[in-house]
């Protein structure tokens, strides 16, 4: 029997009790104290730090399915700063970087971009989501405060009309294509089937090739979202299966690419499976094995041969004691690119910072690169990976 | 939405992954609908609780395939009994930390006990095992989730017949154990009127402790199935399951044991069906509102009964 109220006990009625809050305030004036001299104590901390810094906020998803790819990116951009820091910092100054979490969540997007913003950042690297990129650039751009996403491919964030939104690798619309001329004019599939996640980024990619796709005459046979939180395709699998599709896009995360392709060939579906950037982690390969049958990626172009590509990655294994992940690169070139054009531009006012960066071509590790208008990249090719050996490689005979 | 008809393969093997996924619901179902059966209280940790079974399994197996090199099925089962001593270990802990002390307080104070020992564990495998997913080893799980049985134009794997026989098994051993045994019947006892009870000798304290261990046993076999299943674990896996599992429990009627069963094989297929008529996008909508349709023609659930009046 669960009573619905607690019986009360008699001893409540003890006049003894009162006596411990007697106590409590006899002490009051020494808690006061206390705490005056704390909060005078982090007043003076506070003020001391703030006098000679520059603050540069990374904020991306460091925890949760996408956190690895997120903390890759975000560590490529610690090396530059660091890197710039040893130099002497910018503009005579030292960086200090502020790392937040978002989770990859929107709502904890805005939160930490707030956050940043009332510590006095001055830009920020960020975010990896574009679910995240989007509502955050918002904060950003009300606050004057320049933004550079290393990740985002959503065309949506550049096409908000913010004057100091940057991003430093390709969109959507432009990896879509490349995945639908692939699907359609080089492996002549006219039937398709297409799940994503639902998220900003995936549904955004997933529609993109959807439009091409069937632009050049095909048809998407399946399109449906998956929940970020589900973790049984099978149901999705079998309605692939009996469409007659040819091959498989997933517009989607690393973290969902991977236990959807094992269900996939579990269920005995042997078409190609084709994912997008938000695959291209080594996680997706740790979970389906080093030669996966059928597997192929978009991605930008190959730029592991080049040689500072090769002393990068020998710096972020020898820093962080693991292996860049694919977007640690543009993490660095991110932070190197604003702080370059700070230097430049003499400020870290963020339009005048951003008229620099629109104004010339910069020296990457991806090459040279240069923003347009709008700050998207000029020129950013999208060619198609597959998975060889335990390593993502450009497919042969692939522009 | 589908342009034409699906042809009856594609129906049939959806609603056999259907099955498979709701029988998988049903063995964390059943935790659920024990716990209230006995105490009148739910148990929210015990999503939790499964996850941490199917942690503990990838671990152990991790672990003793170090020790003594990959035997498969040796490695597979110490996994699964290491699982269900962890599980057992933390629903038991739960239960005399959280639960015990609140036993005879309001309603409320329990549930909002077990709200705050799910967020707590939740947080614990975060912060202290893993922050992102944690892959299930494909070596030990392939033969099962890739061999097949042709049956007909459908292909089942030998993981789906698996989840679906031990689930069975599970839910007619829990059935007759309950309705058959000396212990089954102090069980009841204790669920019918625990000072009544413990005059006639059954330690209240034993049997309601014994309920959350087998309970938490059998999170732990359905956190191994489901984690090869779904190859995948993540710490909040056991919230969203959890989730799922519960409804299940509360459409066939909490509290009841066949109940349990079918709300989660009803849930399953809804939710294969769903996925094959509209769009997997709707799962989680049509799921709800089968449930409050269900609720408003039967409000104690499919197979619930009036008598058990406790709250």
């Amino acid at each position: 029997m669960i009573a619905l109220w607690p019986k009360r006990k008699r001893k409540r009625l003890d006049p003894t009790a009162a006596r411990p809050l007697d106590k409590t305030v006899r002490k009051l004036p020494f808690f006061l104290g206390l705490g005056v001299v704390a909060l005078a104590a982090v007043f003076l901390a506070g003020c001391q730090k703030k006098a000679d810094t520059i603050k540069i906020g990374l904020a991306g998803a460091q925890t949760g399915s996408d956190g690895q790819i997120g903390v890759s990116m975000l560590n490529g951009s610690k090396i530059a700063i660091e890197e710039w820091n040893a130099k002497g910092g910018v503009l005579g100054k030292q960086i200090e970087t502020i790392a937040l979490d978002d989770e990859a969540k929107g709502d904890k997007a805005v939160t930490i971009a707030q956050s940043l913003v009332d510590d006095g950042v001055v830009a920020v690297i960020g975010h990896f989501n574009s679910s995240c990129t989007i509502p955050a650039s918002r904060i950003y751009n009300a606050a004057k405060v320049l933004e550079i996403t290393p990740g985002s491919t959503n065309p949506l964030y550049t096409e908000q009309g913010f004057p100091d939104a940057f991003r430093i690798c390709g969109r959507d619309d432009q990896q879509g294509s490349a995945a639908a001329a692939f699907l359609h004019d080089q492996m002549h599939f006219n039937k398709i089937a297409i799940l994503d996640d639902k998220t900003t980024y995936g549904q955004g990619i997933a529609d993109e090739i959807k439009k091409t796709f069937e632009s050049k005459g095909g048809q998407a046979v399946v399109y449906q979202g998956i929940g970020k939180d589900d973790s049984d395709y099978r149901a999705n699998i079998d309605v692939v299966k009996g469409s007659g599709a040819e091959a498989l896009v997933w517009g989607g995360m690393y973290a969902q690419a991977g236990p959807l392709f094992v269900q996939l060939r579990q269920s005995g579906v042997t078409i190609p499976f084709i994912s997008d950037d938000g695959a291209f982690d080594q996680a997706f390969i740790d979970t389906i094995g080093a030669n996966p049958p059928n597997v192929y990626l978009t991605f930008a172009q190959d730029y592991s041969g080049l040689p500072a590509a090769q002393d990068f990655a020998k710096k972020y294994e020898a820093r962080f004691g693991q292996k860049e992940g694919a977007y640690s690169v543009y993490g660095y070139d991110a932070a190197n690119v604003i702080l370059t054009a700070m230097q430049e531009a003499g400020t870290t006012d963020a339009d005048k910072v951003s008229a620099v960066l629109k104004s010339h071509p910069f020296d990457t590790i991806l090459g040279k690169i240069e923003f347009d208008s709008k700050g998207d990249l000029k020129e950013a090719d999208y060619v198609i990976w597959t998975i060889k050996d335990g390593k993502f490689v450009v497919l042969p005979g692939n522009p | 939405m589908i342009a034409e008809l699906p042809s009856s393969s594609t129906l049939i093997a959806i609603i056999i992954n259907g099955i498979s996924r709701g029988a998988a619901y049903a063995l964390v179902a059943l935790g659920y609908t024990m716990v209230y059966g006995v105490l009148g209280m739910i148990n929210f940790a015990h999503g939790e609780v499964y996850m941490i079974g199917m942690f503990s399994c990838v671990y152990a197996i991790g672990a003793v395939s170090v020790l003594w090199g990959d035997h498969l099925f040796l490695n597979l089962a110490c996994g699964l009994v290491v699982a269900m001593l962890f599980s057992s270990a933390y629903g038991y802990a739960n239960e005399r930390i959280a639960y015990r002390r609140l036993r005879k307080a309001h309603i409320l104070a329990p549930l909002t006990s077990a709200i705050g020992v799910s967020t707590f564990l939740q947080y614990f495998i975060f912060l202290n095992v893993s922050k992102s997913k944690v892959d299930f080893p494909r070596y030990y799980s392939d033969w099962l989730a890739g061999g097949h049985v042709h049956l007909g134009e459908v292909d089942i794997t030998y993981l789906q017949l698996a989840i679906l026989g031990v689930t069975l098994v599970i839910m007619a051993a829990l059935f007759y154990f309950i309705h058959a045994t000396r212990l089954g019947i102090a069980l009841r006892a204790t669920a019918q009127d625990q000072l009544m009870a413990s005059l006639v000798g059954i330690s209240v304290n034993r049997m309601i402790a014994f309920t959350f261990i087998l309970g938490s046993a059998l999170a732990a076999i359905a956190g191994v199935m489901l984690s090869m299943y779904n190859n995948q674990m993540v710490f909040d896996t056991g919230y969203r399951v959890g989730l799922k599992a519960f409804t299940a429990a509360i459409l066939g009627g909490i509290g009841n044991i066949p109940g349990a069963v079918l709300g989660a094989l009803i849930l399953g297929v809804t939710e294969a069906l769903t996925t094959l008529i509209v769009g997997s996008e709707w799962s989680n909508g049509t799921t709800f509102a089968v449930l409050m349709i269900v609720l408003l023609v039967r409000p104690r659930g499919l197979l619930g009964e009036r008598v058990v009046d406790k709250v």
